[in-house]
Parts: structure tokens; C-alpha cells; sequence
């Protein structure tokens, strides 16, 4: 044990996040990536001790954002002088009083439950790695933030909200409201987490905390 | 496959297996009816596309058509392939390649449903304007839900379970 640990001091097995072949690890000159020899997915990419602070900084954004977006009204609708708001919630209490309950079920998940919670756990795991504080149950949440993040659908609603103010210009006057301005400011942040923040970064600052 | 990734397997076969049989429902019932100052018009997904297009929006219409049809369908193909495929030893990377686009592009398919949420949203205007959703709506959230459950328990590392690279 000892004797092989002299003669490679710095390598060990991990395995591959995607098909978990087993990758020697080696350490990493500055902006180098391993990449697995199976399926040549990015293993482990050679990282700052800043290069999480990004993630950090637009989670945070992201949380004020989900409010905002969800208090304001998205777009008024108004048909010979009946003016209404809408919200993002609107539409689910609306599908959820015509007896659709499953469909406004998923909205609510997918449109502000699942993003909401996704940028909660991001920011949770993350702030532990930035502040190096060991916060209880990260582990945890490092896998819930794993599982939401295909519910992290806050762009697709954005675009489906365009499509549907196109529809209704045939029914009457639409205006647009701020709460649209906060939506695509939460879709882009919710977008950009998503692609900066690093799973198998964040796995290994944790084991160091630990 | 390992003894301990059967269950999900089994759990993608079924999930796949439901949501081709509820494509066809979610493709022929209409999604919801819209009334405009008493017209009662009833309307299908592919029917929403075609109101799109017929009033000059082509590109709108486009990207409804390529969401809501063509991504549930390709995903449903695409998830199905890999299935059948398990435990072979060809085109791996490209099994690999496929399965992460079916994960990237598969959420695209939800606008239909928040489309749909955000006109229903109108239907309290009374008499003048009203949108409803029909059960159609049901069928179709029921197959994203279920090629979204399908995709997240089929891992990528099952792609290279085979039979030579498993002792048994």
C-alpha cells in the first residue's frame, strides 16, 4: 500500500460521471481537461479556486429574480375595456378551477416550484464551497440540485408566453407589463447556473471540506 | 446490465411503452377550445399550428411544430432505440451522443403545456374571450411526464454495461 502510493504520488482511480469507467486521475496543468477514454466525456477539468464564484453570483441573482418574476404581472389582456393581469400563477389556478389539476400540477412543478427549488439547492451547495463552511446535509442537496435540474424550465415558459401573446393579439390587446422584463431576466440566470454550475467541481470541493 | 440497473431499465421500458400508446390521443383529442365572441373553436396541437401559420406567423409556427410534435416523437424514437440497443456493443458513443441530446432537447417539448397555461389564464374574461382546456391536454402533459421519468432513469452508464465487460 504504502510502496505504490510512493511511486505515484498523485494519481488515483475515479470513475467516468457518465458510463463510470474507471479514469486515472493525474494532476492537471492550468486549463487542461481529462477527458474518459470509453466515451470521451470531460472528467475532470483543472479549476481556479475562483472558478465557482460565477455560479454563486447568479444563483443569488436567480433567487431575487423567481420572486419578482412571480409577484409581477407578466402581460394584461384586454378585451373591449375588461382589462385583466397576468400572472405566472394565473394560469394554474385558472387549468386547476377548469378540473385540469394534473396539467396545473405539472405547470406549477416546471414553471416555478422546480426552478425555484433547483436555484435554492445550487445556491445552498455552492455557498459552502465559496465560504468553505460544511453546512449540514450538502451531500443531499448536491443530488436534489442533480435531479431538478431538468425542471429548470423557466426559458421554456418564456418562450411559450411569447407564442402565447402572439395568439392573443388575435383575441384583443395584450400589453406587456415589467413582470415580463423580470421573466427573461430569471430565464437567462436560471440558463446560465445551469451551464456554469459544475457538478463534479462542486462533488470534489465538497470531499475536501469533509 | 448489472443486476442493480434492472429495475430501472424495466421502469424506462414501461414509461416509454405508455407514452407511445398516449402520443396518438395527445396528437388526435383537441388540447382546448378557444371562443372568441361566440365562435367555439376547438383545437388540436398540430391545429394550433396551423392557426399559427394561417395568420402569417411561419417562424412562431415553426418553433411550436418542432417543440411540440416533432421533439416528442423524435424523443419517444430516439429513447426506444437505445432500449432496444442495450447490451449491444455497436455505435456506443453515438448511443452515447443521442442519449444526451434526447436530455438536452427533451424539456423544449413543455411549451405546449405552458402555452396552453397562459391562455387559460385569459378564460376569465367571461363571455367576450374564453380558453379551456380539453382532455387532450391531459394525454399530452401525461407523455411528457413520461418520456421525462423515462430519460432520468435510463443512465448513460447502462449504454456500456454489455455482457463481456460485466463478470458474471
Amino acid at each position: 500500500m504504502s510502496a505504490s502510493r510512493a511511486i505515484e504520488p498523485a494519481s488515483r482511480w475515479i470513475s467516468c460521471p457518465e458510463c463510470e469507467a474507471s479514469c486515472r486521475e493525474v494532476p492537471l496543468p492550468p486549463r487542461a481537461i481529462l477527458r474518459c477514454k470509453r466515451c470521451g466525456v470531460v472528467v475532470r477539468k483543472s479549476a481556479r479556486p475562483t472558478s465557482l464564484q460565477p455560479a454563486w453570483a447568479l444563483a443569488t441573482a436567480g433567487l431575487f429574480l423567481v420572486v419578482l418574476a412571480n409577484v409581477n404581472p407578466i402581460l394584461t389582456f384586454d378585451v373591449v375595456g375588461n382589462t385583466q393581469p397576468n400572472l405566472i400563477v394565473t394560469g394554474v389556478v385558472e387549468l386547476a378551477r377548469q378540473g385540469y389539476w394534473p396539467v396545473a400540477a405539472l405547470v406549477f412543478f416546471a414553471g416555478i416550484a422546480g426552478p425555484a427549488l433547483y436555484l435554492a439547492a445550487v445556491w445552498y451547495v455552492v455557498s459552502a464551497c465559496c465560504l468553505t463552511r460544511r453546512w449540514p446535509q450538502l451531500p443531499r442537496v448536491l443530488k436534489a440540485a442533480e435531479i431538478l435540474e431538468s425542471w429548470n424550465l423557466v426559458p421554456v415558459y418564456a418562450l411559450a408566453t411569447v407564442v402565447a401573446v402572439v395568439k392573443l393579439e388575435m383575441l384583443g390587446t395584450v400589453a406587456w407589463q415589467h413582470g415580463a422584463l423580470w421573466l427573461v431576466a430569471l430565464s437567462l440566470c436560471a440558463f446560465l447556473t445551469g451551464q456554469l454550475f459544475d457538478h463534479r467541481m462542486v462533488e470534489e470541493r465538497l470531499e475536501k471540506l469533509t | 446490465m448489472s443486476p442493480s440497473d434492472r429495475p430501472r431499465y424495466q421502469l424506462a421500458c414501461a414509461l416509454v411503452a405508455a407514452g407511445i400508446i398516449l402520443y396518438i390521443p395527445a396528437n388526435v383529442v383537441p388540447v382546448m377550445t378557444m371562443t372568441v365572441v361566440g365562435q367555439v373553436e376547438p383545437l388540436t396541437v398540430l391545429g394550433g399550428v396551423q392557426e399559427l401559420y394561417d395568420s402569417g406567423l411561419a417562424p412562431m409556427a415553426g418553433i411550436v411544430f418542432l417543440a411540440s410534435i416533432v421533439v416528442p416523437f423524435c424523443k419517444l424514437a430516439a429513447l426506444s432505440w437505445l432500449l432496444l440497443m442495450q447490451g449491444s456493443t455497436a455505435w456506443q458513443r453515438q448511443r452515447a451522443a443521442v442519449r444526451r441530446i434526447v436530455h438536452l432537447v427533451g424539456c423544449w417539448s413543455m411549451v405546449d403545456v405552458f402555452l396552453l397555461s397562459v391562455l387559460a389564464a385569459v378564460g376569465q374574461l367571461g363571455v367576450l374571450a374564453s380558453v379551456r382546456a380539453e382532455p387532450g391536454a391531459l394525454f399530452f402533459a401525461a407523455v411528457l411526464v413520461c418520456t421525462l421519468f423515462a430519460s432520468e432513469s435510463y443512465k448513460p452508464r447502462m449504454i456500456w454495461q454489455t455482457k463481456e465487460s460485466l463478470p458474471t
